[in-house]
């Protein structure tokens, strides 16, 4: 629970580079920079936390999850472009609350195919499920009153890019799902998830923009790459959080907590970049209304942790996957407890090494050539804010590595 | 019965010892349910976004 609230703090934090960059640089081109921000981080923030040893050792008891992860990754790419889409379009205000709906897919899933929330009591599920409602409503509102730019106009197509976003997403949470009740480790997972991610996002800005025309949008944007990736690296530490929350508590849980996203989001928009500045009393009661829901419906989540029967039913679910594709019971086990496997190795390699020398290269010499933001920023919120991102991130990060190693 | 017995005949070629690991791993993916959903929401979504191009 406590990560699914860390990665909502992480996640939201990632908007703030990317409002730092000039807005005539193409959405996929911004995509795809903020792609490659996330590649470096999820092959190095692995190496640095527990070395990439693990990775090898995962792969060989469940080499399948290679596919599952990949195949999350391309999920991800496609989405994440379908929002831009659905922006354009319908605005924010509109899209937002359509693609967060899949939370509510999330549980759907979980239900039907993992067996969560199976034998949890009528008083779990009012929980889960009336939290995941006020959450969403809660989201509504706040993306309504966030909504100042935005620009009508080909409606149907923006309404099926967000509601398609959101079904890319809330089906996402399958692969993850799935890696997580056999027993992989969330940083493994996550690095061939963004093979599949930076493959697709590469496909889709050649494809789109000409390569030609993409390298030339690259060239000229020297200057905000920093920044971009940066949202990148931001979003990763979010999303590394999620991992965890979707793998000990589930997506029907999991997933509702991370989404708490948008709150962090706004209050780094109202803070920090003055967005509702000279907004009525309306746009400051849905805005205030908007996170009162959405906090509660977080807390409605929190309190339902699953219960002993639950797990057993999560247990099953877990056994089923083993069975059928002849992963080790002791090894699903081990997973799922956050235990050490015992013929999983430890330690970091020269290979780490140079991964985190590679990425901290990369960082250093694109913030020597970027440019300080023409923005008008509260850099009082914004040090509270980092502040307190960073204070989630260490008590996160030391619950996580006293109760299952980073596992 | 017939779905049973369909059931009994994928579980002995998941299961069976001398066919390669690969193989067997493509193959229990290829009849896992859950690897189809997302992959058809997947296309879907490619054929969304080219139309929206």
């Amino acid at each position: 629970m406590f990560c699914g609230f860390a990665a909502g703090a992480w996640l939201g934090g990632a908007e703030a580079p990317i409002k730092l960059v000039n807005p005539e640089i193409s959405p996929i081109t911004v995509s795809l920079v903020m792609v490659c921000g996330v590649f470096l981080a999820r092959w190095s923030v692995p190496a640095l936390v527990r070395g990439t040893s693990h990775i090898r050792a995962d792969v060989g008891q469940a080499p399948h999850l290679v596919v599952w992860a990949i195949l999350a990754g391309c999920m991800w790419a496609v989405a994440n472009t379908l929002t831009i889409y659905a922006i354009r379009n319908v605005g924010l205000s509109i899209a937002f609350p359509l693609w967060n709906s899949n939370s509510l897919l999330g549980i759907f899933w979980g239900f039907l195919l993992f067996k969560e929330l199976h034998a949890a009591g009528w008083k779990r599920w009012l929980g889960v499920i009336g939290g995941a409602l006020a959450m969403f409503a809660g989201a509504t509102l706040l993306a309504v009153a966030s909504s100042h730019e935005a620009s009508p106009g080909k409606a149907t197509l923006g309404i099926a890019a967000a509601l398609g976003a959101g079904m890319l997403w809330g089906t996402m949470y399958i692969p993850y799902r799935k890696a997580y009740l056999t027993g992989m480790n969330p940083l493994s997972f996550i690095t061939f998830f963004t093979v599949g991610e930076l493959v697709t996002m590469v496909a889709l800005a050649i494809s789109y923009r000409g390569a030609a025309a993409l390298w030339h949008e690259l060239n000229g944007a020297r200057a905000v790459l920093f920044w971009l990736m940066l949202g990148g690296f931001v979003w990763v530490i979010g999303d590394l959080f999620q991992q965890y929350a979707t793998k000990y508590v589930g997506i029907s849980r999991g997933i509702p907590l991370s989404n708490t996203n948008q709150l962090w989001g706004l209050a780094w928009g109202v803070l920090v970049f003055h967005e509702l500045r000279g907004g009525g009393r309306i746009t400051y009661e849905q805005v205030v209304g908007g996170s009162i829901l959405m906090a509660l419906g977080a807390v409605a989540i929190a309190m339902s942790s699953a219960t002993e029967d639950e797990h057993a039913s999560w247990k099953d679910a877990a056994r089923r996957e083993g069975e059928r594709y002849g992963v080790e019971d002791e090894y699903v086990r081990a997973g799922m407890e956050g235990r050490a496997y015992e013929t999983a190795a430890s330690g970091r390699s020269s290979f780490d090494w140079l991964l985190i020398v590679v990425a901290t290269t990369v960082f250093i010499a694109l913030a020597l050539i970027s440019k300080p933001p023409q923005v008008d920023v509260g850099f009082g919120w914004a040090a509270a804010l980092t502040i307190v991102m960073f204070t989630l991130m260490a008590a996160c990060g030391v619950a996580l590595w006293r109760t299952t190693r980073f596992r | 019965m017939a779905l049973r017995t369909l059931s009994l005949m994928q579980e002995a070629r998941l299961t069976n010892p001398t066919e390669p690991t690969s193989r067997r791993m493509y193959l229990a993916i290829a009849t896992d349910i859950h690897f189809w959903i997302p992959l058809s929401v997947l296309l879907c979504g490619v054929l969304l976004l080219d139309k929206l191009r």
